[in-house]
């Protein structure tokens, strides 16, 4: 499942692209990750308005 | 209006916007860093030491250039072989290459290659792609291009069509005359036998191996 | 809505008008010149050295891009008195602008046209043409592009900042300036090829899926709120989850262009799972025009009025042509060949030309299109626009002309990909085994035939946008 690195030379992101879709998962992830933090202040704001 | 949901509240949406918009920007930006020292262009001392480059510099024309399946890499990759004449030489100075290249990949813009053929899979489609057409087994020894041209290596044969391209029909579809001097012709063919040699992660697939293929119409 | 007329002497929808008409003056030399390139292929001895295919095809696509930005800049400058209540700001400098951006626009193809190409020196880069697809305009001209560009965004953001700032105006503010500032990567020269490419590829993808498409979005959301009278809260709020998906998925989706030109391995995977997102936030805009129309007509059901809630036919039919073909188009077509495994064989056929123009259609012309109409609307003080015998001959021709081209040139990619590609290995001799194939020749027919229908559509366009203003059919 995990891969030997196979590309050129090697790279952080080249790093992380060695398993089943673990580089596209890590960067959806660190991209969606943070709405939660926006979703609960924005929580937090409406209650205070209501 | 109390309980309202976060999900139908504009604010919500507009600060995701602006965070999921700003953050792919930086995530792209470190990339193109990453990506930029990768395909920068080699050096003569790599290629004497052996240095596989994913852009190898302007004096692999002076070497053979070749591309074969790789068990490792799991497609095919551009292999740099013995030293190869190139117009006659094969000693072309780390200056003097890069001056052919800038002159074929300036006369490749010139001349506008790229609204019929394809560089990289990038153009139009009217007419051949030419990211490995320094390969290609028809400007081979033997090959029908070759021999069409009546020159015994494959640069001469390539620079004598681009300069008198509708001199040698090969197709009802013609290369028009583009006004290609001998000079311009010798620095296109230089940017042809440069450009088969970048590692293009296996574009594209089985090059030149399914000669004799017949039957695919 | 009450101020949707308050424009009507407006100089900033005067201006507008201006580029809309030149906009479809460059539509019709882009379908003229793609009407010599389709006969080009079924007859290759058409215009041979005259007009060869290299120069029709560049002012095919460059008048492409060209019309389209001129119908955006149209747009925007159609829509900012509605949206900030204002007349625009530096309207004068506008004007002026215009007419420096079509004058070049002429200059520029008239050397393509004349002179074509020219030696293999850097003074051909600046004054003949660049030679880079879509982006062909020689320096001069990108210079005289970024000029024209940045007063445009200047008076975008100065009337922004002094008017009501509207989310579409704050969307079209952020949108155009990172439109205007991409085009900068396109404006050096490399010796390297992979260089090259690999920020060109900035400029063509980071505009197309992600910064228009987002214009896409904004106009879409004043579309509906001047032609069905949809809630602005609403309207918004879609715009922003579209503006976070399109981003979100199109910026990182650039990685679909970084797999084969020579560029790391990692980008197969990143391009190929954030560009398979692309789809969605398009699907999304598709429902949320369907939603919104039914959501007024509902409510206006409901009041006992059973006339349409529509105040503009053609242009909300164009709109609606826009959610469904950008979806289409854009999603659909782009998604078939957006893998990598699929992409290996796709890759520089014909079927990145079904793509390419389906989705250019289906996502941008359709959508300007109908902003033509709602300028028509506008200008001539009409209250509900109707249907003409023209508007709907135009949008069906043109609709299925489209439609008959793409599918055509997807059938002309087949061969490709099975002959050229994966039998014969994508040699020479492959390339040309696989175009002289029956079904490859028997497509190009079909494309050129499509091709013709397509441009009658457009002559019944031409003709319903310049004479329906003053049709009596209309409520005024």
């Amino acid at each position: 499942m995990f891969e030997q690195f196979t590309d050129l030379v090697p790279s952080f992101f080249g790093w992380i692209n060695q398993g089943p879709m673990t580089l596209t998962i890590f960067l959806h992830t660190i991209i969606v990750l943070p709405m939660f933090w926006i979703y609960k202040q924005e929580k937090a704001r409406l209650e205070q308005e209501g | 209006m109390a309980n309202k949901s976060v999900w139908s509240d504009n604010r919500f949406w507009q600060r995701s916007a602006a965070w999921v918009t700003g953050f792919a920007s930086v995530l792209l930006i470190w990339l193109t860093f990453d990506t930029m020292g990768q395909i920068a262009i080699g050096t003569d001392a790599d290629l004497q030491s052996g240095v596989t480059k994913r852009v190898p510099g302007p004096t692999v024309i002076n070497y053979k250039i070749s591309y074969e399946m790789s068990t490792k890499r799991g497609h095919e990759v551009p292999v740099i072989g013995e030293k190869e004449k190139f117009f006659g030489r094969d000693d072309y100075s780390e200056e003097e290459a890069g001056a052919l290249l800038h002159l074929g990949k300036l006369g490749s813009q010139a001349k506008n290659c790229m609204n019929c053929h394809t560089l990289l899979g990038n153009g139009a489609y009217y007419a051949p792609d030419l990211t490995k057409a320094w390969l290609d087994p028809a400007w081979q020894d033997g090959g029908t291009m070759q021999a069409m041209t009546g020159k015994s290596t494959k640069e001469e044969a390539m620079a004598e069509f681009l300069q008198h391209p509708s001199t040698y029909p090969t197709h009802s579809r013609m290369m028009p005359n583009l006004g290609i001097t001998a000079q311009e012709a010798k620095g296109l063919v230089a940017f042809l036998k440069h450009m088969s040699s970048i590692d293009t992660n296996g574009f594209p697939r089985n090059f030149g191996r399914m000669q004799g293929a017949v039957n695919g119409k | 809505m009450a101020n949707k007329f308050t424009g009507i002497g407006s100089e900033s929808k005067q201006l507008a008008t201006w580029y809309f008409t030149f906009a479809a003056i460059i539509f019709g030399a882009q379908l003229l010149f793609g009407l010599v390139a389709a006969i080009q292929y079924v007859m290759p001895g058409f215009l041979f050295e005259v007009v060869d295919f290299n120069v029709a095809r560049m002012i095919h696509i460059n008048a492409l891009v060209v019309w389209m930005v001129f119908a955006m800049f149209g747009s925007v400058y159609y829509l900012l008195p509605d949206e900030t209540g204002i007349e625009t700001i530096g309207i004068k400098i506008g004007k002026l602008l215009f007419w420096i951006f079509a004058a070049a626009i002429v200059v520029v193809v008239l050397v393509y046209l004349l002179v074509q190409v020219g030696p293999a020196t850097e003074t051909t880069i600046w004054f003949i043409n660049e030679g880079r697809e879509y982006i062909e305009a020689p320096r001069w001209a990108d210079w005289g592009i970024v000029v024209v560009a940045l007063g445009f965004v200047a008076n975008l953001w100065l009337t922004g900042m002094s008017g009501k700032r509207s989310g579409i105006v704050t969307v079209l503010m952020a949108d155009m300036i990172a439109f205007a500032g991409l085009y900068l990567a396109g404006m050096f020269f490399t010796d390297n090829i992979v260089m090259d490419q690999y920020w060109w590829w900035w400029v063509i993808h980071l505009w197309v899926e992600a910064t228009w498409e987002v214009f896409v979005g904004a106009i879409a959301a004043y579309g509906l709120i001047t032609m069905i009278g949809a809630s602005r809260k609403v309207v918004e709020m879609w715009l922003w989850i579209e503006v976070a998906m399109l981003f979100g998925s199109g910026i990182l989706g650039i990685g679909h262009h970084y797999f084969w030109i020579g560029t790391p391995e990692y980008w197969w995977e990143i391009g190929a799972l954030f560009s398979a997102l692309e789809p969605l936030p398009l699907v999304a805009m598709f429902i949320h025009v369907m939603y919104d129309w039914g959501k007024q007509q509902g409510k206006q059901n409901a009041s006992g009025e059973v006339v349409s809630v529509i105040n503009n036919k053609p242009a909300f039919l164009w709109f609606w042509m826009n959610a469904f073909g950008n979806f289409l188009g854009a999603g659909i077509w782009g998604f078939f060949h957006t893998l990598p495994q699929v992409n290996l064989y796709t890759h520089g056929t014909q079927f990145t030309s079904a793509h390419g123009h389906l989705a250019f259609f289906g996502a941008y012309a359709t959508i300007l299109i109908g902003m033509m109409y709602i300028a028509v609307q506008g200008k001539n003080g009409i209250k509900v626009l109707k249907h003409t015998k023209s508007s709907i001959w135009a949008v069906s021709m043109i609709v299925g002309g489209v439609m008959g081209m793409t599918i055509a040139l997807t059938i002309a990619g087949y061969v490709q990909v099975l002959v050229s590609r994966a039998q014969m290995g994508a040699t020479w001799a492959g390339y040309f085994d696989g175009q002289q194939g029956v079904w490859f020749a028997q497509a190009m027919d079909w494309r050129l035939l499509m091709g013709v229908i397509t441009f009658l559509g457009f002559i019944f366009l031409v003709k319903d946008l310049l004479s329906t203003g003053k049709n009596p059919v209309h409520e005024r």
